[in-house]
């Protein structure tokens, strides 16, 4: 089964917390460009990092990211 | 190895690396009769060094291209890499194609060409065992 990242609520969700991409970025060991990328649609992370994203903001991933069949 | 230990060693291994180079062009340079060239060598690959470590700190894909740790730019290298590895390995064969052409034994194109065939199938079977 293929399955597609259509969307994700990363901005949403960080800057509910009144975090900057570089403050996220720092907390989950990748680069401020990385999070912003994420953020527009632009790269879909690993597993693993899409995992610590749900578990920083307390969520699952399937409300992070909005995962789809094409 | 901990995860800031290897950081650490990624890091610090283009700068180190350059520095090795630079003393192995120097010395092969020397053995050359050419101390000076070796010598001009040596600094370029220090410059490289101080470079990359300046630009490290400066910019955030450079530092993702030393320390690994950003899985984007890492991915973005191994992107890169593909692509330059495909490009030299299509200029070798084209080289290859040139010097049969010309009547040689396409020798030294023939030897790389096989190395890089021969490398890729190794790594991929290893990659295929471990995974």
């Amino acid at each position: 089964m293929e399955l597609v990242v259509a969307g994700n609520s990363v901005r949403a969700l960080r800057t509910g917390r009144g975090l900057s991409q570089a403050q996220l970025a720092g907390a989950m060991g990748v680069s401020r460009q990385t999070i912003n990328s994420i953020e527009v649609g632009r790269y879909t992370p690993s597993l693993a990092l899409a995992v610590a994203l749900a578990r920083y903001f307390e969520s699952t991933v399937e409300e992070v990211f909005d995962v789809k069949e094409p | 190895m901990s995860r800031s230990l290897r950081t650490r060693v990624y890091y610090w291994a283009t700068p180190a690396l350059s520095l090795l180079f630079g003393l192995a062009f120097l010395l092969a340079f020397m053995l050359g009769g050419h101390p000076v060239a070796g010598a001009i060598a040596l600094v370029l690959m220090l410059v490289l060094a101080a470079a990359s470590l300046v630009l490290g700190r400066y910019s955030e894909t450079m530092r993702g291209l030393m320390d690994r740790r950003d899985e984007r730019i890492v991915s973005l290298d191994q992107r890169a890499v593909n692509g330059a590895a495909m490009v030299l390995l299509l200029v070798l064969i084209g080289a290859t194609i040139e010097e049969v052409a010309r009547g040689r034994s396409g020798a030294p194109f023939t030897w790389l060409a096989a190395v890089f065939g021969l490398t890729y199938l190794a790594t991929l079977v290893v990659l295929r065992l471990r995974a």
